[in-house]
């Protein structure tokens, strides 16, 4: 049973001010962009990001991560199969941190989708992919002869950049510098964060030093 | 239909400075934004510094945040490990963080 009027339903927004940044299916992220894009892209980024530098944010994100890695250091499965608990801790703060992020920037996607840390043998098998790309860059220098053996700096150094921050390997240059700015901001809050923690958990020093005796 | 937003941002395969989408004045701005980010370039003025040395200051500060985030897990699963069974201290620090 077809509608009578199917014209109706588009909204009045889209035909008044095509520019206009409040849709009404905000879900459909692909459109905002596009609509956006025409005005300024990298400031309409930079409102879609967190403010890394609020202390709300930092004290969200202590609670969050004090909660998680209680959970994680309380389990105790076999030691052969379970990397070390400080890859563990680290792991487990990075997950928390890209879940700050609540999925507004490639990188928080990349680690959230990335598997946990397993056993060692599994990492030797990734090795063999690298000695691939090898021999492909031996074969590029031959033909080039000795003028263009290297990409120029400016290159180099953004593929450095983007094999650093995860998920950004195949990212557009000017989104790479964006990512790069949100990810640092990040890792800032990330280390204030958990210093403040150890700070804490460090700083009494008799109650957990009678906790340790009384353990021993 | 499904257009994600990572085949919507990268239009190209490599890491090329130069993208079709957008300006170099665009790009030079990002360069800047990140440059005030970093410590050790902060002080300096833009025109002394090039994008290439942007780049590679923060490769280095990235790294070093990995590193102290690394050094920062050690300590705390330490920590967390003694103090797992003081039920006691993990409600100060609660209450200390909220």
């Amino acid at each position: 049973m077809a509608s009578p009027q199917p014209i109706i339903n588009t909204p009045e927004t889209s035909t008044t001010n095509p520019q206009t940044t409040s849709l009404p299916d905000s879900d459909s992220n692909p459109n905002k962009r596009r609509k956006i894009a025409h005005a300024s892209p990298a400031h309409a980024e930079f409102l879609n990001h967190i403010n890394w530098t609020s202390q709300s944010e930092q004290q969200i994100y202590s609670a969050n991560l004090l909660r998680t890695l209680r959970q994680v250091l309380r389990r105790n499965p076999s030691p052969s199969t379970t990397p070390s608990k400080s890859r563990q801790v680290r792991y487990a703060a990075d997950r928390v941190l890209a879940a700050a992020a609540k999925g507004r920037t490639c990188w928080s996607r990349a680690i959230l989708s990335s598997p946990p840390p397993f056993n060692l043998r599994r990492l030797h098998r990734h090795k063999k992919a690298p000695d691939a790309k090898k021999k492909v860059t031996g074969l590029r220098s031959l033909r080039n002869g000795t003028e263009k053996r290297k990409l120029p700096a400016v290159q180099r150094k953004a593929r450095v950049l983007s094999l650093l921050v995860p998920g950004c390997r195949k990212v557009s240059f000017p989104n790479l510098l964006e990512e790069a700015t949100d990810y640092i901001s990040a890792l800032e809050m990330q280390v204030r964060a958990m210093t403040a923690l150890a700070e804490l958990l460090s700083g009494g020093d008799s109650p957990s030093g009678l906790a340790a005796e009384s353990l021993s | 239909m499904s257009s994600r937003r990572s085949s919507s941002r990268s239009r190209q395969s490599s890491g090329a400075p130069t993208s079709a989408g957008m300006t170099d004045a665009q790009i030079t701005d990002l360069v800047s934004k990140l440059q005030q980010l970093i410590p050790q370039l902060r002080s300096r003025h833009s025109d002394k510094v090039s994008a290439a040395k942007v780049l590679q200051e923060t490769c280095s500060y990235i790294k070093s945040l990995h590193r102290e985030v690394d050094d920062l897990s050690d300590r705390l699963s330490e920590l967390l490990a003694n103090t797992d069974s003081n039920s006691a201290q993990a409600a100060i620090i609660r209450s200390l963080l909220m």
